[in-house]
């Protein structure tokens, strides 16, 4: 049949190529209508596609391009009529079926008439601008079929209506929907948004509105934070499914504004179970989870962080004020390190290490830490008890673990110096009593001590050792020049410290027993001797002494105790019954330290070598003290606890303070003489505040101690006021 | 030379060219007819009849097809064209796409 066709049609095109017949156009353009349904019929394998490309190649090239394209609108228009009529007619859910299966049809035959044409793509379309084949039928397609009145809204419903089931857990065809977003999307990125994505997010929102706050009634805070979760992921996985990529972007913004924004802080603050209560009760996983959504919202992570940073001030700041805690300054450290650890832990598990997170937490612990102004006394005291016994038998790794955390709250502190203060007095002990456990590690938290706040910081902690250094090899010539005159006598071990090293206590002097007096003398005697030039003092308070004692039932023990304590207790070699000035007289003990001695001696149960009437807790000026001979140990060797490194009392506290205060002046002066030196003129303002930058490693500076010392340097003539402006100071040299 | 990898051409006056789809595809037109989707009768009887080219064009347009092909292999030599061959020859060209 085709041949037949082919050869009647050759003939004529043939005979009327040059001239035109008038019917021409109209006998050609028949032809390939007729083609144009025969493939909209699926007809088209009869067709000879030379024949119908030659048909339209003829047209074109004898000015029938017009004729071409138009009656090609045309006849595609009315098919597209028919099959819009046709997906209409289709039955509830056969509807989206019907549209994909004539989408696939007309998008074929649309290749085919596209290749037939193509000599009219190529050469007519380019010169008069109009619409390439492909393009029109595609443009055809969405004005008439998917923008006519009765598809559109359907079709839409449809679509929504399915990722509605979706979203209540229903299984919905994926590859119809996946299909049917792409022809909306090859139709052109505005149809896909005006007809589908558009109304697609308002739809979502109203429901993630509803949703959320159905959630938010009914959940806690946890459980509100996965299901929110959840969504998002679903949302982003029918995106990757069925929906044009660029919609992930818009699908989870909508979901973050309904489901978090508008609620985060109800989430945030949600009673028994938002943001503190996961802290407090150490839920990593919900924090993560919070931590991950709330990245997505605007000011979320903010808000995350100004709560948590509020709440570890509130509790901080309970925590160093509360005076239960104060009690004991080594159960208060260790709370401090806990707390800390604890937020670490939430912070690289939940809040992947966020920088933001980890200042806020510094600055908190900054904040608080602060607030209590026993805090470097606190840590000095807990490095104390931890290098007396705490780091017994345990490895170097966890001693350096320790130390490092006692470094970190030791770099809040404000006020270092302070810590310098009652660190080296702790240190100073800790030596002069030989009870460190461990040289490295004290040496190993000097080190760490340096490179945090320079040498200045620590050479006089360095030179304290090397005294302890020296005195060893010193006391180890005495021995071997002295060695067989004092061998039957009591061993005397001294420890010369270098003045301005060690902390400086007043000078109290006591007496002390014959026996020791006469040791001392050789002690100096032999020092002066190999060093010329120098003065020694004895530090009565600072010593200790091993004493052997026999007791009523011959039981022997040997006392270990202090200086004034050893004094005290020499008094009753010669009498079972002295009353408090009768020891006060002989020893010259000041009367503060006489009583602490005594209490510790008479009033520690277990560890009473003395008797006192009348019996009571507190040692008075009329009290007497008697020989214990019923005195009882399971050990042999008795320690007899100095009231020693422990907290201040409040009148100490006070002094020690004060003793900053005085050292503070120097550094201050020192600070503003280097400043003014450099710069010449400086106002007041600058100066407070390069002084209190350059202080800042130490302690912070009052502005108005700040002030007091320019005026002390201007009366010593080290600056001057400028003439002409008052708040301006000049520099003398 | 298996009947799925060649195409016969048939000129005006009945003259059969077989040769290679692949150097018939050198023809966009071509290439069309026997790709485009639907199955048209070219495609699925492996031969094309145009009768508006000459037996003479025809083994022309055939030998430049595979000239076409080397050249594009980087193989450079001369197409040599007969001067009286020239204006049909292109028409045809014009006609198939080429």
């Amino acid at each position: 049949m085709s041949a037949q066709k082919k050869k009647a049609f050759q003939i004529e095109a043939f005979k009327h190529r040059v001239v035109v017949d008038p019917k021409y156009a109209e006998k050609t353009w028949k032809i390939l209508e007729h083609a144009i349904h025969e493939i909209y019929n699926h007809n088209a394998s009869g067709l000879s596609f030379e024949e119908l490309y030659r048909n339209a190649y003829n047209m074109v090239l004898h000015k029938f391009g017009e004729k071409l394209y138009s009656g090609l609108v045309t006849t595609m228009t009315s098919h597209l009529k028919a099959i819009s009529s046709s997906i209409e007619a289709a039955q509830g859910g056969l509807f989206l079926d019907e549209l994909n299966r004539k989408w696939a049809e007309h998008n074929k035959a649309m290749q085919m008439i596209r290749d037939i044409l193509m000599y009219m793509d190529r050469t007519f379309i380019p010169n008069t601008h109009k619409t390439p084949v492909h393009e029109l039928g595609l443009n055809l397609w969405r004005d008439v079929v998917i923008h006519s009145s009765a598809v559109q809204t359907r079709l839409q419903a449809i679509l929504l209506e399915n990722v509605r089931r979706e979203r209540s857990g229903e299984v919905i065809d994926r590859g119809l929907m996946r299909s049917i977003s792409k022809m909306l999307m090859d139709l052109g990125p505005s149809v896909y948004q005006d007809d589908f994505e558009k109304h697609f997010l308002e739809v979502s929102a109203d429901f993630y509105r509803l949703e959320s706050q159905d959630f938010i009634e009914s959940c806690d805070c946890g459980e509100y934070l996965k299901k929110a979760e959840r969504r998002l992921n679903e949302e982003i996985e029918r995106v990757s499914h069925y929906l044009d990529a660029k919609s992930e972007v818009k699908i989870t913004n909508v979901v973050e504004k309904e489901m978090i924004e508008n609620h985060m802080h109800r989430l945030v603050q949600m009673e028994n179970s938002g943001l503190v209560n996961m802290i407090v009760d150490e839920k990593y996983e919900d924090l993560g989870r919070m931590y991950c959504l709330f990245r997505r919202v605007p000011n979320g992570l903010v808000l995350v962080r100004d709560v948590m940073t509020s709440y570890i001030r509130d509790t901080g700041k309970q925590l160093v004020t509360d005076p239960e805690r104060l009690k004991d300054p080594v159960d208060f450290v260790q709370h401090l390190l806990d707390l800390k650890d604890k937020y670490d832990k939430i912070i690289t598990s939940a809040f992947s290490n966020d920088k933001t997170f980890q200042n806020a937490l510094n600055s908190s612990f900054e904040y608080f830490m602060n607030l209590n102004s026993r805090s470097p006394e606190f840590i000095s005291l807990f490095v104390d008890d931890k290098l007396r016994k705490g780091l017994r038998g345990v490895t170097e790794e966890d001693v350096e673990l320790v130390l490092d955390k006692v470094m970190m709250l030791f770099r809040y502190l404000q006020e270092k110096d302070v810590f310098e203060k009652y660190y080296k007095q702790h240190l100073a002990k800790r030596l002069l009593s030989g009870k460190t456990v461990s040289e490295d590690a004290e040496r190993s938290l000097i080190v760490k001590l340096k490179t945090e706040c320079g040498y200045q910081f620590t050479s006089k902690l360095e030179g304290m050792f090397t005294d302890m250094k020296t005195s060893q090899d010193t006391m180890q010539g005495f021995s071997a020049r002295h060695g067989a005159d004092i061998a039957d006598g009591p061993m005397l071990s001294v420890q010369v410290l270098t003045t301005g090293s060690w902390p400086t206590q007043p000078i109290t002097t006591c007496n002390l027993p014959a026996e020791i007096r006469g040791m001392c003398e050789k002690f100096r005697n032999y020092y002066l001797g190999t060093h010329t030039g120098r003065r020694l003092s004895w530090q009565t308070n600072m010593g200790t002494a091993d004493l052997k004692a026999t007791f009523g039932k011959g039981q022997k023990h040997e006392l270990n105790v202090s200086t004034y304590q050893m004094c005290v207790l020499m008094l009753f070699n010669n009498a079972d019954r002295l009353s408090y000035k009768e020891i006060e007289q002989p020893t010259e003990i000041p009367a503060s330290d006489l009583k602490r001695c005594l209490q510790s001696l008479a009033c520690v149960k277990g560890k009473n070598v003395l008797r006192k009437e009348p019996m009571s807790k507190d040692i008075a000026d009329t009290d007497t003290f008697l020989f214990n001979d019923k005195f009882t140990s399971k050990f042999f060797k008795v320690k007899i606890g100095t009231v020693a490194a422990q907290r201040e009392s409040e009148p100490e506290n006070q002094e020690t303070r004060q003793r900053v205060e005085e050292d503070r002046k120097p550094q201050i002066e020192a600070a503003i003489v280097r400043i003014m030196k450099a710069r010449r003129v400086l106002d007041h303002n600058n100066i407070v505040a390069e002084v209190t930058k350059q202080l800042q490693s130490r302690f912070l500076p009052n502005p108005v101690v700040i002030k007091k010392r320019i005026e002390s340097l201007i009366e010593r003539e080290f600056l001057e006021r400028d003439k002409g402006d008052r708040k301006l100071y000049r520099y003398l040299a | 030379m298996k009947k799925e990898d060649t195409v016969k051409l048939i000129s005006a006056e009945g003259m059969e060219f077989v040769i290679d789809k692949e150097a018939a595809m050198v023809s966009q037109t071509i290439r069309n007819m026997l790709t485009s989707p639907g199955g048209f009768a070219e495609a699925e009887h492996g031969e094309v009849t145009f009768p508006e080219i000459s037996a003479v064009i025809l083994e022309k347009i055939c030998q430049y097809f595979y000239w076409s092909l080397q050249y594009s292999r980087g193989k450079e030599t001369e197409f040599h064209i007969e001067p009286e061959l020239t204006l049909e020859l292109m028409m045809a060209a014009n006609y198939l796409h080429t």
